[in-house]
């Protein structure tokens, strides 16, 4: 088959995949009203922290007011419910369930078959939770809107960026799982990486000088934090552009590097039952 | 000619390694460890002509599983030849479950928490279905399989028979040339083995589509299967076609009696010939059991005959399942060696 031939079919599979999704989690919607709740506490508890710290100290955080904090921390929960998935999970049981072999006996390429699930769950919670949950969450604190209309656009390219960055991670996070079988620990692990280096927690203004050169070769800043510097309208003209083509650079080699790692690995798949 | 599935020395190892008993064994683990390594499936070589319907059987652990994995690309042999479909199943994945449908008994291939339709849309879209034939391959399917009603049902709601014929339409929707098929009428009621039976001899005559059907229940073989191939231990014991096994492995015979009245019961316990072990069901109906290279049947009929009189005589062959037990037991290996 020829390149051409398959690209219009492997994206009418990724289609199909997040059509199905978007219905699966259509079964589980219940889940996404105690959703919103959920992050409308986490906003909260950050909310009272920065305060209790910006009281202190109203330049606290360098470069950012407390306004702008508050923003960044509620744009940024409001955004986790969107680019955050569970393709790492999924796999992970898929392998303890046995459940792999018949993913395997599939002609689609895994890896597209995972990110289309992922992004019509995204879909999916874009809808229910995330536009539901920015709205409460903008009513309750006082939220800036975005830097402009143009800073808003490129925020959702960048937004589009992380949501795929953050797959292409999870799938190679869960292709260890064909090996090491319970990734239990390593998804723990990243959680909490993928929180502090994101991020999400803190910007990265806030680490060490020298830690913040080594955090920006890494993948995990761009997940959080270039979308939201972009909101706030903190990266402009050419820095912007930069930073976009550096996630998108980045989504394609982590993709690339995903779908190689996972062939090495299934080389070694040992599926239960003999 | 290659066949439709060629397997040639096909070995599958499994290093496995060995827990130390105790706490102190488990910090042991952590600095060195001993592997053990199973052979799994120790050299199998046979081949898959276009159109047959193979029954693959043997015991629990015999190989079997691995070997069917290794055939649609699942595993990675340790060594040995494995061809099917004009494919290397482990090495061109893509390119060959596109020509192959599998079923597992065990576990379905559906979407657990959508309708089924949903499932079925998306298969034909990864196999790149033509709206056609999709069309005319649904209904059918439907003639036999009669799945068209639980189609906007939701896997988890349907019973196992429901889900299985489910599951057979979706593994044939894109029409493959070979089927791989793991155990499945395991847990189904007669009704539903039936239909699952009669629909995988259809679509055997009308597409000529190839079948290798793993089981325990030697009936799905007898009703669907001329040929058998039995592993154990990692080796084919037998390839060939079923009645060949019999002839080979037939070795008792059972005659029952039925007497032309109860008084007869009396004339009847004088009956005994060596080797032949008499058993009586009720007043009328005796039982005689004895291996046929010992005695013949007519010896023991015209024995019996000659003490009572008789009503009925029926002779029962040994059943496939007395002939493969006694092959998974170890007792006629010698048997199938010699041959």
């Amino acid at each position: 088959m020829t390149a051409s031939a398959v690209w219009p079919r492997g994206l009418g599979n990724l289609l199909e995949f997040s059509r199905i999704g978007f219905i699966n989690v259509l079964a589980f919607r219940l889940r996404y009203y105690t959703g919103i709740v959920t992050y409308l506490i986490n906003v909260t508890v950050y909310y009272f922290i920065w305060k209790a710290l910006y009281a202190t100290d109203p330049n606290f955080a360098a470069g950012f007011t407390f306004n702008e904090m508050v923003t960044y921390v509620s744009v940024g929960w409001v955004i986790r419910s969107v680019y955050f998935n569970n393709i790492d999970q999924n796999i992970s049981q898929e392998v303890i369930e046995g459940k792999i072999a018949l993913s395997l006996l599939k002609p689609v390429s895994i890896q597209a078959m995972q990110m289309g699930r992922a992004l019509g769950e995204a879909c999916f919670r874009l809808v229910m939770l995330t536009l539901p949950a920015g709205v409460v969450i903008s009513l309750v604190f006082p939220v800036q809107g975005p830097a402009s209309a143009a800073h808003f656009a490129f925020f959702l390219l960048s937004l589009a960026a992380s949501i795929l960055l953050t797959g292409a991670l999870n799938f190679i996070v869960g292709t260890f799982a064909i090996r090491m079988k319970s990734i239990l620990g390593l998804l723990r692990a990243k959680y909490f990486v993928f929180e502090l280096l994101s991020g999400l927690l803190v910007p990265m203004t806030m680490f060490p000088a020298g830690a913040q050169k080594v955090l920006a070769w890494l993948p995990f800043q761009h997940v959080a934090y270039t979308p939201l510097r972009i909101y706030l309208g903190k990266l402009d003209g050419p820095e912007l552009y930069q930073a976009l083509a550096v996630q998108y650079v980045w989504v394609v080699a982590l993709a690339l590097f995903g779908a190689w790692f996972w062939d090495v690995m299934v080389r070694h798949v040992t599926i239960h039952g003999g | 000619m290659l066949g439709q599935v060629e397997a040639a020395d096909l070995v599958k190892e499994f290093r496995t390694f060995k827990r130390k008993e105790g706490l102190w064994g488990a910090v042991r683990d952590l600095f060195s460890r001993e592997y053990t390594t199973l052979r799994a499936v120790d050299g199998i070589s046979f081949q898959i002509e276009p159109g047959e319907m193979v029954g693959y059987i043997g015991p629990n652990g015999a190989g079997k599983s691995t070997s069917v994995k290794m055939l649609t690309g699942i595993l990675v042999p340790t060594s040995g030849v494995v061809r099917a479909n004009g494919h290397v199943p482990y090495r061109e994945r893509m390119a060959y479950t596109q020509s192959i449908g599998v079923v597992f008994g065990q576990r379905t291939q559906l979407w657990w928490d959508i309708a089924v339709v949903e499932s079925f849309r998306l298969l034909k879209r990864i196999y790149n279905v033509s709206d056609a034939d999709y069309a005319s391959r649904m209904a059918r399917f439907d003639e036999i399989l009669e799945i068209n009603r639980y189609l906007n049902q939701p896997v988890r709601k349907l019973s196992l028979g429901e889900r299985m014929r489910c599951d057979m339409a979706a593994a044939l929707i894109h029409n493959p040339p070979l089927l791989f098929l793991d155990e499945p009428t395991i847990g189904l009621d007669l009704l539903a083995k039936e239909n699952i039976r009669l629909f995988l001899k259809e679509v055997n005559r009308d597409y000529g589509t190839t079948v290798l059907l793993t089981t325990h229940d030697l009936s799905d073989i007898e009703e669907l299967c001329k040929r058998l191939m039995i592993i154990d231990r990692g080796r084919i014991l037998f390839d060939g076609p079923l009645d060949e096994l019999k002839r080979l492995l037939w070795r008792q015979t059972q005659i029952k009696l039925e007497l032309k009245d109860a008084s007869q019961g009396a004339a009847m316990e004088q009956f005994s010939l060596p080797g032949v072990e008499k058993v009586r069901l009720d007043d009328v109906t005796y039982r005689l059991s004895f291996d046929r290279e010992e005695q013949t049947s007519g010896d023991v009929i015209r024995h019996a005959v000659g003490v009572a009189e008789i009503r009925d005589i029926f002779i029962e062959p040994e059943s496939i399942e007395q002939i493969v037990k006694r092959i998974y037991t170890g007792s006629t290996i010698s048997e199938l060696q010699r041959r």
